[in-house]
């Protein structure tokens, strides 16, 4: 499973187990999960709730490891690391986007957006200027200075996308992202992160149960029983 | 508004519980604040009680110009016979003057609580120097006998110093003097002195037959100025006559007032952090229930008893507090007694008297702390919009 | 912006909150370094006592007097160095409420024996040749306005001469100062001899001696030998040190030191829970944001790092802002108090202490919370991502 080989492929999960026990109870999420992410996919995830959407998104983003099996990234395996190791990991590789956004209220639009940079080596005049053109790319440098609380919801979604792409990751991850947006706002959110995949190359995955926001992805998959069906998106 | 009031304050008070930490500490700095007040003035009215119940008005104490405390007053014999021919002393059937003509040292005794040696006064007294004392009674043993090496001890020594015990034989400086009675005078200065004879006192100490001070007993506490007029005419006497009782409230001015002037602020400074503790805690309390305050405006009630109730609330953490630290001091320091340097430079014994005026004191500083902990949260509380239903 | 920033700006989210902890920390080191610098000025009398002085009083008591040939013979003794002898004169200026400490001493040896007092050489030469020269402290002359050439009568409270009267006449010929500002230079003294051939009664007699040892090693000899001169005369002697001596007379004021600290205990006590249970309920109150920082990627160790940051941040600000509060007001009193408690000062090692017990605060307050942030579970903080 040589580098050159596998260049194509961001992530191989290979028979992963994931299974919570809750109480005396053991749950399992999915079992034997052996699947491939590309780079430059966009993936929607779809499916019902408890269907383990989330768990996926964990799994990928190095929150959560698996019960059993191995994931890797660039060939590398993250299932094995340790809790110290995967943040370092996730600070360099992932960007995460969430529902409602969960910017920090105490600082500035911009001030967020540098808070991923502060976890890489870099002079404070280069984060600076990462988190400005990271603003400008979502469209929202005119907003820099103003506090979460000062912004729409779209708004903020868009400061939250700025500090997801900041660190120039391979990945993001993105759960519900237009969830608690009117319809406007949700598209918009949409047209940036196909533009970010596109353009820059970025490999999306993206939870989501609204069909209209999966239609924006190159592929969708069902969950369902923690088993995926796969559907090449219809647009 | 009473009844919506109520309701508001039955609600909050029953959900103090829900923030146990921050409620437990509010209590327990209000607590910790009273306890300093109430442990300061403990001992300022200890100290004050005992030197200013001391001494009668009618008895008059003579001193020489200018010596201000007995330690430092010198009367020769002469001067002694011409004070207790003064005018306006009481005199018994005989005709002689009720007075005692006195002189003391001062002696080492070792303190029970440190081991270390301090200040006691050895008080030479005359056959009238019991009658002189109000209440004075001998609570063990009897009286010295003129011209031996007797003691009588006073309550207060007994309990501070060790070695004063019934019977036994006691070595100050170079003497040795067997204890023979004690006494008490109802815990004025007096119980933390020792008496033996004047008569052998002059003679240990080399004075001859010098005195200090004279005591004698007034017709009535007027005749006073009678006493004062005639020392003053009188061109064989220098003195100060001044009523025994003015004399010791003189004495206890200094100490008690140095005990509150360093009492006081340091309550005021705590009780500021302890106001921005109970701030905190209501703070947080209206914080937490923004969404249930907002359910109440939701179905009708006011604002009003949104205040009344986040105030109760305060008032009630700061009340428990101030009664906290009342009891606290109350049950570990009232009673207890202490020592220290008196105006006479002798060890004056006192104990600490927590007063109901200082708990009235303590209680309302308290009250006060809750109150002003409390407005700002309170006022926030009632202005809490109705849109905050949906909180997170 | 850095992690500093981080740190800053989540401790003033809520501002009042965040200036309430602080001011009430303030007030607990204003408390520690008012009390603190008080206390030291009040025991300063035992930390300038020289090691090689010894004090030699009547056994009775320190108040009680004794022969001035005990001076002579005291010199007799093997390891003295120098005699010196005081009395005390209980003197007051005009009114008896202008106390003046004042003591009748033997002027030669006296100035040997306190050798840390200095004075320049031509107001030594007047104190030693006049007689009724009284040298009088920096302290006191600044409290009472005196300088060089004064003539003033000083009163006793105690004392009489021939006459009648309790005054005596003085010229300030030498004001002294000391080399070390802890060394009180709040008293007078002047020629014993002076006031011993005017006195009415009580002549040739001595308040208490003060014996320079030629090694600080032979205290203990050098003092029971003193004590063994006189044992079994009509004034038996008790020598100690200095310090031991001035130790005692501070402990029959009371356990000042026991007062203060529980004082300081208590002010202190109130803080910890203050802040303990503030800065808990802070952390709980942003369990979201730190679950967001731990999936951005900020490690367990440095959420812990930052947390605890944030209560030294607030601990430092308040102890420093009442440091500087109990710095201001002991310069202010110092100067208005200088003839009642010299050396009064916020010293180094207060300001040492202070600086642990921030430390030793932000730890306390600051692990339960800071552990409690460490530990937030990123999918049970969050629900969901």
């Amino acid at each position: 499973m040589t580098e050159d080989l596998r260049q194509d492929t961001l992530y191989q999960l290979d028979h992963v187990s994931k299974s919570y026990t809750r109480g005396k109870e053991r749950v399992d999420i999915f079992t034997d999960l052996t699947m491939q992410i590309g780079r430059g996919e966009f993936i929607a995830i779809m499916g019902p709730s408890g269907s383990g959407k989330t768990t996926i998104l964990n799994l990928l983003g190095g929150i959560d490891r698996p019960s059993a099996g191995e994931i890797a990234f660039k060939g590398q395996r993250i299932d094995n690391l340790g809790q110290g190791k995967l943040a370092t990991w996730r600070a360099h590789n992932v960007g995460f986007i969430f529902q409602f956004y969960n910017l920090m209220p105490t600082l500035t639009a911009i001030e967020n957006v540098e808070l991923p940079l502060l976890l890489l080596k870099m002079s404070g005049k280069e984060r600076r200027r990462r988190a400005e053109t990271a603003l400008d790319i979502v469209g929202i440098a005119d907003r820099a200075g103003h506090k979460p609380r000062q912004l729409s919801g779209g708004q903020q979604q868009r400061v939250a996308i700025a500090r997801a792409i900041v660190a120039d990751p391979a990945v993001l991850m993105c759960d519900e992202p237009t969830g608690d947006l009117d319809r406007e706002s949700a598209n918009s959110v949409l047209e940036t992160l196909q533009l970010l995949n596109t353009e820059l190359g970025k490999t999306i995955v993206m939870v989501t149960h609204d069909p209209a926001a999966a239609s924006f992805a190159k592929k969708e998959l069902h969950l369902d029983k923690g088993r995926f069906v796969e559907r090449e998106a219809l647009a | 508004m009473f009844r919506q009031s109520l309701a508001v304050t039955l609600i909050n008070l029953k959900s103090i519980p829900q923030r146990p930490g921050m409620s437990i500490a509010t209590i327990i700095s209000v607590a910790l604040v009273v306890g300093v007040l109430l442990g300061f003035s403990a001992m300022a009215n200890g100290f004050r009680a005992t030197v200013q119940g001391t001494g009668s008005q009618d008895v008059a104490i003579f001193l020489r110009s200018g010596a201000q405390a007995e330690l430092n007053s010198g009367l020769s014999r002469d001067e002694v016979r011409l004070i207790e021919e003064a005018p306006g002393l009481a005199r018994d059937s005989g005709g002689e003057a009720i007075a005692s003509a006195e002189l003391y040292v001062i002696v080492d005794g070792t303190k029970r609580s440190s081991g270390t040696d301090a200040n006691i006064p050895l008080r030479g007294v005359g056959e009238d120097a019991a009658l002189l004392r109000q209440n004075f009674e001998l609570v063990e043993g009897r009286m010295f006998a003129p011209g031996s090496n007797d003691l009588v001890v006073g309550r207060s020594v007994q309990r501070e110093f060790s070695g004063f015990e019934m019977g036994e034989e006691i070595r100050l400086g170079n003497n040795n003097w067997q204890i023979v009675g004690v006494f008490s005078t109802g815990g004025t200065v007096f119980d933390s002195e020792i008496w033996a004879d004047l008569g052998v006192i002059q003679n240990l100490y080399n004075r001859g037959s010098g005195v200090q001070t004279v005591r004698a007993r007034l017709e009535n506490p007027d005749a006073i100025e009678r006493v004062r007029a005639y020392a003053e005419n009188e061109p064989r006497l220098n003195l100060d006559v001044q009523a025994e009782q003015a004399y010791y409230a003189s004495q206890a001015g200094a100490t008690s007032d140095l005990i509150m002037y360093l009492g006081w602020p340091l309550s005021i400074a705590m009780a500021i952090g302890a106001f921005a503790g109970a701030w905190n805690t209501l703070y947080s309390s209206v914080d937490r229930r923004t969404r249930e305050i907002a359910t109440l405006r939701a179905i009708g009630f006011s604002g009003f008893p949104a205040f009344v109730g986040t105030m109760a609330e305060a008032l009630m953490l700061s009340a428990i507090g101030g009664l906290v630290g009342a009891a606290a001091v109350y049950l570990l320091f009232n009673g207890v007694s202490a020592s220290t340097l008196g105006g006479s430079f002798t060890q004056i014994v006192f104990s600490f008297a927590v007063t109901p005026s200082a708990i009235i004191a303590g209680i309302v500083m308290a009250l006060v702390i809750g109150f002003l902990g409390g407005l700002v949260p309170a006022i926030r509380a009632a202005r809490v919009p109705i849109l905050a239903v949906h909180a997170d | 912006m850095n992690r500093a920033t981080l740190v800053r700006k989540s401790l003033f989210r809520k501002k009042v909150r965040a200036i309430l902890l602080i001011l009430s920390i303030a007030i607990a080191f204003f408390i520690f370094g008012a009390l603190g610098a008080f206390y030291k000025a009040f025991n300063s009398g035992v930390e300038v006592a020289a090691a090689d002085r010894l004090v030699t009083v009547n056994k009775i008591n320190f108040t009680v007097t004794m022969p001035l040939a005990y001076q002579a013979r005291v010199a007799q003794v093997e390891g003295v160095r120098n005699v010196s002898h005081a009395s005390w004169f209980g003197g007051y200026y005009q009114e008896p409420q202008n106390f003046v400490q004042t003591f009748a001493v033997d002027p030669e040896t006296y100035l040997i024996a306190y050798d840390e007092l200095t004075l320049p050489p031509e107001q030594r030469e007047a104190f030693l040749t006049d007689r009724t020269c009284l040298a009088a402290g920096r302290a006191l002359a600044n409290q009472y306005g005196w300088s060089l050439g004064d003539r003033i009568p000083l009163l006793s409270n105690i004392w009489q001469q021939q006459d009648g009267s309790s005054a005596w006449d003085f010229t300030i010929c030498a004001i002294f100062d000391a080399d070390d500002d802890a060394v009180p230079t709040n008293y007078a003294i002047f020629h014993y001899d002076y006031f011993n051939e005017t006195l009415a009664f009580n002549r040739d007699q001595l308040g208490w001696l003060i014996v320079s040892t030629t090694d600080p090693a032979l205290n203990a000899e050098v003092s029971q030998a003193i004590d063994a001169l006189f044992a079994n005369s009509p004034a038996e002697t008790e020598t100690t040190t200095e310090a031991a001596f001035t130790q005692a007379f501070l402990e029959q004021i009371g356990n000042i030191g026991l007062i203060l600290t529980s004082v300081i205990g208590a002010a202190f006590a109130t803080i910890l829970m203050i802040v303990g249970t503030t800065m808990v309920l802070a952390v709980d109150e942003r369990t979201k944001e730190i679950a967001v920082m731990k999936t951005l990627g900020f490690t367990a160790p440095s959420i812990f790092a930052m947390t605890l940051g944030e209560v030294f941040l607030l601990s430092l600000l308040g102890g420093l802002i009442g440091l500087g509060l109990a710095w201001t007001l002991v310069s202010l009193a110092a100067e208005s108090l200088a003839g009642f408690i010299p050396g009064l000062g916020i010293s180094l090692d207060i300001a040492l202490i202070a600086l642990a017990l921030m430390v030793g605060l932000a730890l306390l307050t600051g692990l339960l919370p800071a552990m409690r942030a460490m530990n937030v579970q990123i999918s049970t903080a969050l629900g969901k991502l």
